[in-house]
């Protein structure tokens, strides 16, 4: 893929423009994100799309990545560093300063408040993704049975996470999900 | 209240290549979702942090802008190493997976659509949102949170998850209200 600088910029500018509006992550913004890169910008099928978005689920590395696959879509590698770094550096930066100035904050107790009070939220929330891809992907009694025992072995023992998802694999490959 | 604060620094110094080596694994070993990788990496296997620490820091990524695990490695590696322990996280946590995205992605057209793999990925998806679930699980028996925290999370799950709740209007609710109640909780 021949990657104009012109492409390059506009992949930039979309993707650092919805960077700040991704409270929450990534995905609360894959909306917006569908309509620009579909609707509006017509570099790739919705189809296409969806495909992106499954693999970025699949893959290593935080599922945030399905940008880099869409910059990668439009622009080969350059396309997906450009999008990676437009989406993620204004926001990185934000976090970046904004904690700096709050570990400095000479009053302790007013960032003991803020860590105690958010804790729970981000518990809530993370229960909520696993649930929400639960109810994505157990279509079948047996995918339910290997959420349930992925879930189990993680709180309860100290198993490594890699041997659970090849089993799961596998228990798929065997008809079970 | 001075001691409480200082308690992620009583480990010994995180190198720079240590550091990198760390989130490099939670970059790369981050099938289905980071986030059971990094509680693991960070909480179980090198024990930079409690399940508290890491509770209240993916906490306070939810609230700022931007991936949470992003955040999360912005703001351990500028903790431990500054503005290059960030990059370094970064590094590892994002541009390095990125390229073995790009190498998956290369042959994904032509792999996933074959029946034997759709099925070991049916299997191993509903498996990862169970990683997901117990993590969220650790993350609670092992902070061990007050009756009001466990309410609020309670909420705050059914809010996004059950009710599907759009988050913003979760956390523009939940934040202020979680503060008020921390505020005015006895210490």
């Amino acid at each position: 893929m021949n990657a104009s600088f012109d492409v390059l910029f506009e992949i930039a500018w979309r993707f650092a423009s919805l960077s700040l509006l991704a409270i929450g992550g990534i995905n609360a913004l894959l909306p917006e994100i569908h309509r620009i890169v579909v609707d509006v910008e017509g570099w790739m099928t919705s189809a296409e799309f969806a495909d992106l978005f499954a693999l970025a689920q699949l893959a290593p590395g935080p599922n945030a990545m399905v940008v880099s696959l869409l910059g990668w879509k439009v622009a080969g590698i350059a396309g997906a560093f450009v999008a990676t770094i437009a989406a993620c550096g204004p926001s990185s930066l934000v976090s970046y300063f904004a904690v700096r100035a709050l570990e400095r904050l000479r009053d302790g107790s007013i960032r003991g408040i803020l860590q105690r009070a958010l804790a729970p939220v981000a518990i809530g929330l993370v229960l909520a993704i696993g649930y929400t891809l639960a109810r994505a992907a157990d279509r079948s009694v047996g995918a339910v049975l290997l959420t349930v025992a992925s879930a189990a072995a993680i709180a309860g023992t100290r198993v490594n996470p890699i041997w659970i998802l090849a089993a799961a694999a596998i228990a798929g490959v065997a008809g079970v999900a | 209240m001075g001691a409480q604060q200082n308690k992620t620094l009583s480990h010994p110094p995180i190198a720079r290549a240590t550091l990198f080596a760390a989130f490099l694994k939670i970059g790369l070993l981050g099938f289905g979702g980071v986030m059971p990788w990094a509680r693991r990496v960070l909480v179980d296997e090198r024990a930079w942090l409690s399940d508290r620490e890491f509770a209240e820091l993916i906490g306070m990524c939810q609230v700022l802008p931007g991936p949470n695990v992003v955040n999360l490695s912005v703001i351990l590696g500028s903790r431990w190493q500054g503005p290059i322990g960030s990059l370094l996280a970064l590094t590892g946590i994002l541009f390095v997976p990125v390229i073995a995205v790009l190498i998956l992605a290369t042959f994904y057209a032509s792999v996933a659509h074959a029946p034997i793999a759709r099925s070991a990925i049916a299997g191993a998806s509903a498996a990862a949102a169970g990683l997901i679930i117990g993590t969220a699980i650790r993350l609670i028996t092992g902070s061990r949170p007050p009756l009001r925290a466990l309410l609020l999370a309670t909420a705050v799950f059914v809010a996004v998850g059950i009710a599907q709740a759009p988050l913003l209007w979760v956390l523009a609710v939940a934040v202020p209200l979680a503060i008020a109640v921390e505020w005015r909780a006895p210490r």
